[in-house]
């Protein structure tokens, strides 16, 4: 094993200082001076209609208002993956809440007061607000415009209907496969619509200055492709990508709520309405909920069948999402689960459609798992039955159906290297599976629940990265990139990266989150990919920089390149032990030669990443033959759960999860991503549930009625387990885990409730209260 | 700006300044003492108050103390000085075990016992232990001194007895002459913070002299004499504790909401029954009073 | 409009304020005080978590008006002379991930340990529990409140 020296260490953050001082500056903190404005939106209040008149004029009145803008000032779509999203909408809401219109105003009681005199006239439209609702004959078409979209090669939308994207997988003969089966168990699991709930709102300062540059401040997960969208938008305005730049402050939580684009485009078309003045749109915890993404729900339909010894022969997975009024960015979710939906298993004969289903509800979009957490539940919930009707332990039957690598995907390509093996008999070891627990309390019935997991990132094949690498005279480095710090702790990582090359210690090394004018491109911070992809790019760089310091300093000082090597920020030679050069001797101002002149100047380091071998050429009927995906991380997890038989209150007693990192580079930063990430999926289970009324409105958008976990409502026990197969591409062997802490998590609990109740829960969320009125209903 | 329209404010020094105040501004005027239910409703547009009374100068009023056989605890009394307080986790163990579930602990910093019920709404913590102990709730205005019998106080969902010229100074329990023990439970979605769905308050004077009061599951929490008639002449066991719930299904008339169901809010009116009893009557019966 | 006088970390201030201004909104955007966070506006998430003399509140459920002859102490009071042991023991330990529950939560961990030099486990997560997090899953915040009483000793 290599001794690292940052690599693998829990590296104290390095934004750590200013988090915990309360220095930390996010959107909102920044100050803008007296001349900025305010922006409050207007909002729909129908779930579907057509708007007829926008009356503008009362709102205009109002003293220090300075204008109004509706969709007419902004007739452009856009969107990530298709183009079906307005800036504010144009003839139509299609769900609660969209913004129709924005006000202008000195303070923001002037822009409230505005806002509220805004007079709309609708005609409702028929509305649907369920997937199965939205594909039934006859139902109301909420995008007639579908097919003329721009989008990605790869979606296939479905003319004259609600479906926006159709992913299918043919893989084998999945009829002769369910023929071949001994068993076969088919059924439907539900999972409906969750919220990200990260802390701090979404916010959004722009200014189109005089000299035509329009600069964005936002919480964002994406600064680049903020950029990108915003350009493409407002092109017709007459700007360029070179014109934009968007300055990333700190981000309160983003989870994949601020990827993509939301209200910041808002806020950007806005500015260059008033051109000259920073406007500023704040969002507020009820937007939170009802206009920003939401995770998308689903109906799945899964049909498996086994051989008697448990051998998966055939899988069938029909999966219906309700992906919300635009689906710009929710059909990729779609599209990553078509792919992946046979779980981290190896089977021959695969049948997977996934369809992107227009609803009247929020928009669906990327959330923390990508789908994964969502077919999951059903497919390891199926696993654990199917097991137990065939009397076959539950860890067995996965272990006996695990992919390994080398097994062919669902779309045909090859598993990477993976510990699911090695993650299976850690977990199933420290949770003591097969030992059953009993306990002392009559009312209380304990259960343990198991369940394996996977993810690959789910990007255009093209996703890149890049970095620059700037020494300073003392040797110091500026390490800038534009992959974004949103709480788990990437800057840091990259510069143990950049650290442990060049034997820079990371206190000397500053990274900061991004400005797109000074910071080269990062596709975005999602997908649990920036790990490997950036880290990779500063790999690069700090390998670039690291060879034009040899190069240099073997032509000045007359050493073979290839015995160079730095230790403590200094070049050494092996074959000339008691040479010795500081970096900071020459890093910034080159080597003197005998003669007076100088050799060098500053180091700069490059690098770029970008996988060239991930392709979504694939045959669109069965999806063979592409690389869409780079790699799958794996992982398994199990849980002991103790339920109040008489409250239907659940209690984890203790959770255990480990997941192939490839390598940890920061272990502190890998634990604290599967403490987080496992709460975040428990409440998505136990406490977390969305609820709307007929008319598709939200009703509980606030924390007092979506109830996110509190510190009392942890487990007891956690024990998160690293384990590491290196991933061949990824810096010093790692690849990406953020998202998937979280995907395991409701399956096992059902799992565990059916081990202890021996009740099967096929939707979710499962409450206390609903779990308790299940119970009731089985006694009697 | 989270509260938009403009309202005045004054602090007064002296119980008598505010009720001069009251008496002179009456249902334009709320007093503010924790503030944290307030706050809301103002943003919410719910309460549109002209004036605000500030009325945490009256020292006076945070008085928690034994006035002969009585607990005072006054109007200003937060529920961290309930918690905080060895009287009332000795003397009144239903009102510390209910203090202790209210919100979190920055608002139970400000948030007061007599704010909670003079706000009225569904979801009260304080209601039902003052019910068990039959407490009092004493107001002052122009027109003099006034008490309110705490079974009397509750109109509505969030409306009191009170008159728009009143202040309530503070609250005064009786407390029993013998041992007595009680217990609160309250149904919450998980551990953390939440607002009551149901609770149950049960207070124990005897073996066969049970009081039980009901919250959250009716338009305003009340005793239930049926309940306590059953116990009280037959005494606790399994068999009246299943007489009882069938009882209770009578006598409360809980909703379905945002929060929960009716269903499950009636069978865990009837859980939470059994245990209040069951550990109120275990803590009677043991030598000391186990607060939680 | 009133004119005000109280503390604000250890500082006299004077300033006019209007009734229908709460705390968080005079810290935050006439003060320049920027640690408290706005993350509900109705008390339920504590990242608005200001000490008044000394005890958490919620600083959006305080009108700015109730601060006049009091004494307000935010994360950047408790930071003023270099980070207090706690803050240390958080920094060490990776705690905090995107930092915005930070303030509030370590104004609320500040007031525990003050009060209380040697808490059970369950006293830490009662004090914290009106601080929510979407990052961390509380069990580091835990750790190290209960790592700094161990120290303390």
């Amino acid at each position: 094993m290599d001794a690292y020296k940052y690599i693998g260490q829990p590296v104290v953050k390095v934004d750590g200082k200013e988090k915990v001082s309360g220095a930390a500056l996010f959107t909102d903190d920044l100050e803008f001076g007296p001349d900025l404005l305010y922006a409050e939106v207007v909002e729909g209040p129908h779930a579907h209609a057509m708007i007829n008149s926008i009356n503008t004029s009362e709102a205009l009145k109002v003293p220090e208002v300075l204008a109004v803008v509706t969709g007419k000032d902004f007739p452009y779509n856009f969107g990530l993956y298709m183009n079906d999203r307005y800036i504010f909408a144009q003839d139509r809401v299609r769900f609660f809440g969209e913004q129709i219109a924005a006000v202008i105003a000195r303070t923001p009681q002037a822009a409230i007061k505005g806002a509220q005199l805004v007079k709309v006239n609708y005609t409702p439209l028929p509305k649907v607000l369920g997937p199965l609702e939205a594909i039934a004959e006859g139902a109301e078409i909420l995008h007639p415009d579908l097919m003329n979209y721009v989008h990605v090669p790869w979606f296939f939308p479905k003319a004259d209907s609600n479906i926006a994207h159709h992913r299918k997988i043919r893989k084998g003969e999945p009829d002769k496969g369910f023929e071949e089966a001994d068993y076969i168990l088919e059924d439907t699991y539900e999972v409906p619509r969750f919220s990200h709930c990260a802390i701090e709102y979404h916010a959004a300062v722009a200014k189109y200055d005089h000299s035509g540059r329009l600069t964005v401040w936002a919480s964002s997960q994406s600064p680049n492709t903020q950029r990108n969208l915003f350009a493409k938008a407002l092109a017709p305005l007459g700007i360029r990508h070179n014109d934009i730049r968007v300055i990333a402050p700190h981000v309160g939580g983003g989870f994949g709520s601020k990827a993509g684009v939301t209200m910041e485009i808002m806020a950007a078309a806005i500015a260059m309405k008033v051109q000259g003045h920073p406007v500023k749109m704040m969002w507020n915890r009820e937007r939170e909920f009802y206009n920003t993404y939401q995770r998308l729900g689903v109906v799945a339909k899964l049909k498996v069948g086994v051989k008697k010894d448990g051998t998966i022969t055939a899988l069938k997975h029909d999966l219906y999402w309700d992906a919300g009024a635009y689906v710009e960015y929710a059909a990729n979710v779609v599209n990553a689960v078509g792919l992946s939906a046979i779980g981290p298993y190896n089977i021959k004969n695969v049948s997977i459609d996934s369809y992107c289903i227009y609803t009247n509800l929020p928009p669906g979009g990327p959330y923390r798992g990508f789908g994964y957490s969502e077919f999951l539940f059903g497919l390891e919930s199926h696993m654990s039955r199917i097991a137990k009707h065939l009397g076959i332990d539950d860890v067995e039957i996965r272990r006996k159906n695990m992919i390994k690598e080398g097994d062919l995907t669902a779309y045909g390509a090859h598993m990477n290297p993976n510990g699911l093996s090695e993650a299976i008999s850690k977990v199933a070891k420290e949770i003591e599976w097969g030992k059953k627990i009993k306990s002392k309390n009559p009312d209380l019935a304990i259960g343990k629940g198991f369940a394996l997991f996977w993810k690959a990132p789910a990007m255009p094949p093209n996703a890149s990265s890049s970095c620059f690498l700037k020494f300073n005279e003392d040797a110091s480095i500026n390490l800038l990139i534009s992959g974004m710090d949103i709480g788990q702790g990437l800057l840091t990582v990259m510069a143990q990266i950049a650290a442990e090359i060049l034997s820079v210690p990371t206190s000397k090394i500053r990274t900061e989150n991004p400005d797109t004018d000074r910071n080269p491109y990062e596709w975005q911070t999602v997908a649990s990919h920036v790990t490997w992809s950036c880290g990779n790019a500063v790999r690069n760089a700090a390998i670039d920089a690291r060879d034009q310091i040899f190069a240099l300093v073997a032509r000045s000082k007359f050493l073979p390149a290839d015995s160079l090597y730095l230790e403590d920020e200094k070049v050494r030679c092996r074959t000339k032990p008691d040479f010795e050069l500081s970096l900071k001797e020459f890093i910034i101002n080159g080597i003197q030669m005998d003669d007076g002149t100088y050799r060098g100047g500053p180091v700069l380091g490059r690098g770029i990443f970008m996988p060239e071998f991930s392709s979504t050429n694939a045959d669109p009927d069965t999806s063979q033959g592409g690389h869409p995906n780079v790699h799958y991380t794996v992982g398994a997890a199990a849980v002991i759960l103790e339920i109040d038989k008489q409250t239907g209150k659940m209690r984890i007693l203790k959770v255990v999860e480990a997941i192939d990192v490839g390598k940890a580079l920061n272990p502190s930063l890998v634990k604290g991503q599967i403490v987080g990430g496992l709460l975040q999926g428990i409440s998505t289970v136990l406490y977390e549930e969305m609820k709307f009324d007929h008319r598709g409105k939200m009703l509980n958008p606030n924390f007092t009625d979506y109830k996110i976990p509190t510190a009392l409502d942890i487990p007891l026990e956690i024990v998160p387990i690293i384990i590491e197969v290196a991933q061949p591409d990824g810096p010093f062997g790692a690849r990406g885990m953020g998202e998937h802490p979280m995907i395991p998590v409701a399956p096992m609990i059902a799992n565990a409730i059916d081990d202890a109740l021996g009740l099967r829960i096929k939707s979710m969320p499962i409450t206390a209260e609903k779990l308790c009125l299940e119970i009731l209903k089985n006694n009697k | 700006m989270a509260i938009p329209y403009e309202f005045g404010y004054e602090k007064p020094g002296s119980l008598d300044h505010a009720i001069r105040l009251l008496g002179e501004h009456g249902k334009n005027a709320r007093l503010l003492a924790g503030g944290t239910d307030l706050a809301n409703q103002m943003k919410q547009g719910y309460r549109v108050p002209q004036l605000l009374i500030d009325i945490k100068g009256i020292h006076e009023l945070k008085e928690i103390r034994m006035a002969g056989k009585e607990l005072h605890i006054g109007a200003l009394a937060t529920f961290f000085d309930l918690r905080s307080s060895s009287l009332i986790m000795e003397k009144a163990n239903i009102l510390y075990e209910a203090a202790g579930l209210v919100a979190s602990t920055g608002v139970r910093n400000r948030a007061t016992m007599v704010g909670n019920i003079c706000s009225a709404v569904a979801c009260m913590d304080s209601a039902t232990p003052l019910l068990v102990h039959d407490a009092c709730v004493h107001t002052r205005s122009v027109n003099g001194e006034k008490s309110y019998p705490i079974g009397d106080w509750f109109i509505e969902n969030r409306k009191t007895a009170i008159q728009d010229d009143e202040i309530v100074t503070h609250i005064s329990i009786p407390l029993p002459e013998k041992k007595y023990a009680g217990a609160y439970q309250k149904m919450m979605r998980y551990s953390g913070e939440d607002l009551s769905q149901a609770n149950v308050s049960v207070l124990v004077l005897s073996e066969k002299h049970f009081r039980v009061a009901f919250g959250s599951v009716g338009p305003i929490p009340k005793r239930s004499p049926e309940v306590e008639e059953l116990l009280n002449s037959e005494g606790l066991s399994e068999k009246t504790i299943e007489k009882a719930k069938v009882i209770i299904e009578t006598v409360i008339a809980p909703i379905t909401d945002v929060r929960a169901t009716k269903e499950y809010r009636m069978h865990m009116t009837k859980v939470m029954f059994e245990r209040a009893l069951t550990t109120a009557l275990d803590r009677y019966r043991k030598p000391r009073i186990i607060a939680h | 409009m009133k004119k005000i006088s109280f503390l604000l970390n250890g500082e006299a201030r004077s300033i006019y304020v209007e009734p229908n201004e709460t705390l968080l909104e005079l810290l935050r955007d006439r003060m320049g005080t920027k640690s408290p966070k706005c993350g509900c506006d109705s008390g339920d998430c504590g990242a608005c978590t200001v000490m008044l003399n000394g005890c958490t509140v919620r600083s959006c459920l305080v009108f700015a008006i109730e601060a006049d002859r009091q004494e307000i102490t935010t994360l950047e009071g408790i930071s003023k002379n270099g980070l207090s042991p706690l803050q240390k023991i958080f920094l060490e330990h990776n705690v905090f991930q995107c930092g915005y529950c930070a303030p509030g939560m370590i104004l609320s961990a500040t007031e525990l340990v003050t009060k209380n030099p040697h808490p059970t486990v369950h006293q830490i997560q009662e004090a914290i529990a009106g601080n929510l997090c979407r990052c961390t899953g509380y069990t580091p915040v835990i750790e190290a409140i209960l790592e700094f009483t161990k120290q303390e000793q």
